[in-house]
């Protein structure tokens, strides 16, 4: 019995040893994703399932309220009647969290249904990074007037005038409770009439989850 | 309890085993196969031991042996040297691709060749990700020998600054990747940690202190973007979160929150450094762990049925070394005498290197002494299975056999061994147009007066500039680097 044991026990010793060490070394892989695949969903910080739905709803209540509103006149350009010229000048983000790689994709994808919206006309970015780095202008300074004709100025110049600015920022709120937290989401979009000064806001907010095991969402949210 | 068949006493009042011990039993005659086999397991423990010691007495210089000469050869100065040393290496060390490869990027970019050493530090970025996965047979194979049997995943700070080096050397060319890599920087960084509590909630990563470079480019390129300011004032409160002690962090942060990238008809110069020696590693031996040891199985050999192989052998660690610092270095520009500033750390790595190996020191000794016990019950399973308990001889001649195999272990001294000590970075704005920026290289003995070494750079208006300079003694190494991507 006694050896048995220590065959055993050696061996256990063994086999312990080399299994805390396990597991296999496998290839990383990829697959496309198809139109109605769900988004993954980021388990530390926002991605795609937080931003996209954002987008689409923020710019969807800006684009139908100017759609519905009587339009100023036009700056126009070559005959394009009826297109008010915007631009827009960037996203900023003043949440909690880095947006990595994602914010020149919120800005790209903004910017690509306000221009497919009919309603607005956009002023290229690369014009208006052109503008910014002219006139050393940061953008939350072309909120005030004189800086503001001088910013549409230096665009004129390159023959891009415009009628509006566009602002976007991201902002969060979050409510911690025992080491899980909910996270707030708000992406507003602020519309700056450079004629008038008169700004209109759309907003859109998405609140998610972010739990220590898999129960605490039924913990804090129920089934 | 149950008794098993060998403590039956027999006739004489004896159990088999004590008969056996006093050689008063024959061994079960239609056993002769398992007899067979159990000789087997000695002849091939044996000849896998001693094969392996052979094998490893014949070749067992460390990495930091062999990294000797090339790093003598990169901080002289003389390049090429050290990039045929590195070749050599390479096609006798396929399995340390990964690591020599490290070397030869820095090579690579301090001789002129950005774009090079940006596709090398690629590849091992790429390889360091696969790697870094767990592999049994590896593991196994590992235990059985040493930690040098195990593919090189690079340390954790390693892996942070494969990408904080890719950010430079793409800026270096046309830029366009830099600020990606910045960001792999930060996210690599995460990573580690993160994965660092998977075993426990006690994560040692934790106290890891972060590599400030990343996060530094990134202000930096969103800052000339003129359009980013919240991103780089972001970055740059990391800076002074894993810096603490950078001392441009409030100017930086006043600017990139208030003010902007430069006055019109100016552009802005980064000067990034390598200065000093960086961190390397070196074989260190365990002495009281090796005396716990070696009390703890002279205790075992005296209560247990067999002696284990006594813990004669060290056991051996890497240990992360310093190399040597220097002070910051000052940049003069045009024709003024005086410095238009020191450059300042960014990146201490010597600090990181040595701050993140005391972290995980616990458990590459845990690996260490793990290694020990498996290979003492492989012994001891092997007297059990050759029942060679009756034969001291037999006895002594495992425990010689799990001496000699326990002498073969070499400490892991893999390492990055041309990584500066720190990175410094120094920003200045000067008017657009053609300028020469110089730095002190050496002394002029007859003269009395220090010598400088220099290059020319163009500014653009609202554009950044940027030169990289490798200082690991008080002389250039390789050439100053000048591009406007």
């Amino acid at each position: 019995m006694q050896r048995s044991f220590a065959r055993r026990g050696v061996a256990s010793v063994i086999i312990l040893a080399l299994a805390a060490c396990g597991g296999c070394r496998g290839r990383q892989h990829a697959h496309v994703l198809k139109q109605n695949d769900a988004n993954m969903v980021g388990s530390h910080v926002a991605g795609a399932e937080t931003y996209k739905p954002l987008i689409e709803e923020s710019v969807a209540k800006l684009l139908g309220r100017e759609a519905e509103s009587a339009g100023i006149q036009p700056a126009g350009l070559n005959g394009q009647v009826g297109c008010k010229r915007i631009c827009f000048v960037g996203v900023e983000n003043r949440s909690v969290e880095e947006i990595g790689d994602f914010k020149e994709q919120i800005y790209e994808i903004i910017d690509s249904h306000i221009s497919e919206s009919g309603i607005f006309q956009s002023v290229s970015k690369r014009f208006v990074d052109a503008a910014l780095m002219e006139t050393r202008l940061r953008p939350d300074q072309l909120f005030l007037p004189n800086n503001r004709r001088m910013f549409a100025a230096a665009l004129e110049e390159v023959g891009q005038p415009f009628d509006y600015l566009l602002f976007a920022k991201i902002t969060s709120g979050t409510t911690g409770s025992n080491g899980d937290y909910q996270r707030d989401y708000l992406l507003t979009l602020e519309l700056v009439n450079i004629q008038t000064g008169d700004n209109d806001k759309e907003s859109a907010t998405l609140r998610k989850g972010y739990h220590k095991s898999a129960l605490g969402k039924f913990k804090h949210y129920g089934l | 309890m149950g008794i098993t068949n060998a403590e039956v006493p027999n006739d004489e009042g004896m159990t088999k085993h004590e008969a056996r011990r006093l050689g008063k039993v024959k061994l079960c005659p239609c056993l002769p196969a398992m007899c067979s086999l159990r000789h087997s397991a000695f002849v091939i423990l044996s000849s896998f031991v001693i094969s392996h010691s052979s094998f490893l007495c014949t070749g067992c210089a460390t990495h930091a042996d062999h990294l000797r000469d090339i790093r003598s050869a990169y901080f002289a100065g003389d390049l090429d040297r050290a990039e045929k040393l590195i070749d050599v290496e390479l096609g006798k060390r396929r399995g340390d691709a990964g690591v020599l490869k490290l070397e030869r990027a820095m090579i690579e970019l301090c001789a002129g060749r950005p774009a090079s050493a940006e596709r090398l530090l690629r590849e091992v970025r790429d390889e360091f990700d696969h790697l870094e996965q767990r592999d049994v047979a590896e593991e196994t194979v590992s235990m059985l020998t040493d930690d040098q049997r195990r593919a090189y995943a690079g340390e954790d700070y390693e892996k942070v600054l494969v990408r904080a080096f890719l950010s430079l050397a793409n800026l270096m060319t046309d830029g366009q990747d830099a600020a990606a890599y910045g960001l792999q920087v930060a996210a690599k960084q995460q990573e580690i940690i993160q994965a660092g509590c998977v075993d426990s909630d006690d994560n040692p990563k934790l106290a890891y202190q972060r590599v400030a470079v990343g996060a530094y480019i990134n202000a930096m390129l969103h800052e000339a973007s003129h359009s980013n300011y919240d991103d780089a004032e972001r970055a740059i409160l990391q800076v002074a979160e894993w810096q603490p002690d950078f001392r441009f962090k409030a100017d930086d942060f006043e600017r990139v929150r208030y003010g902007r990238h430069s006055e019109p008809g100016n552009g802005v110069l980064y000067v990034f450094a390598l200065v000093g020696r960086g961190p390397y590693k070196e074989e260190a031996v365990e002495v009281p762990t090796s005396a716990a040891l070696l009390v703890a199985d002279r205790i075992l050999s005296v209560t247990g049925k067999h002696t284990l192989p006594p813990t004669i052998a060290p056991i051996k660690v890497p240990r992360v070394v310093r190399g040597s610092s220097r002070s910051e270095i000052p940049v003069f520009v045009d024709n003024d005498p005086e410095p238009r500033g020191k450059m300042e750390t960014i990146t201490d790595i010597g600090k990181i290197a040595v701050q993140q190996a005391e972290a995980v020191a616990p458990q590459v000794l845990g690996r260490a002494i793990a290694r020990r016990v498996v290979k003492k019950g492989a012994i001891y399973a092997t007297k059990e299975a050759v029942n060679r308990g009756s034969n001291p001889l037999a006895e002594f001649g495992l425990d010689v056999i799990g001496v000699a195999w326990e002498a073969t272990e070499s400490a892991d001294t893999r390492c990055w061994g041309m990584l500066p000590d720190t990175i410094q970075v120094l920003r200045i704005e000067l008017p657009v147009g053609e300028h020469r920026v110089s730095f002190p290289s050496g002394w002029n003995s007859i003269a009395g007066i220090p010598t400088f070494c220099g290059e020319k750079i163009e500014i653009s208006d609202g554009r950044n500039t940027y030169v990289l300079a490798c200082f690991p003694d008080s002389r250039l190494v390789g050439r100053i680097l000048v591009s406007q991507p």
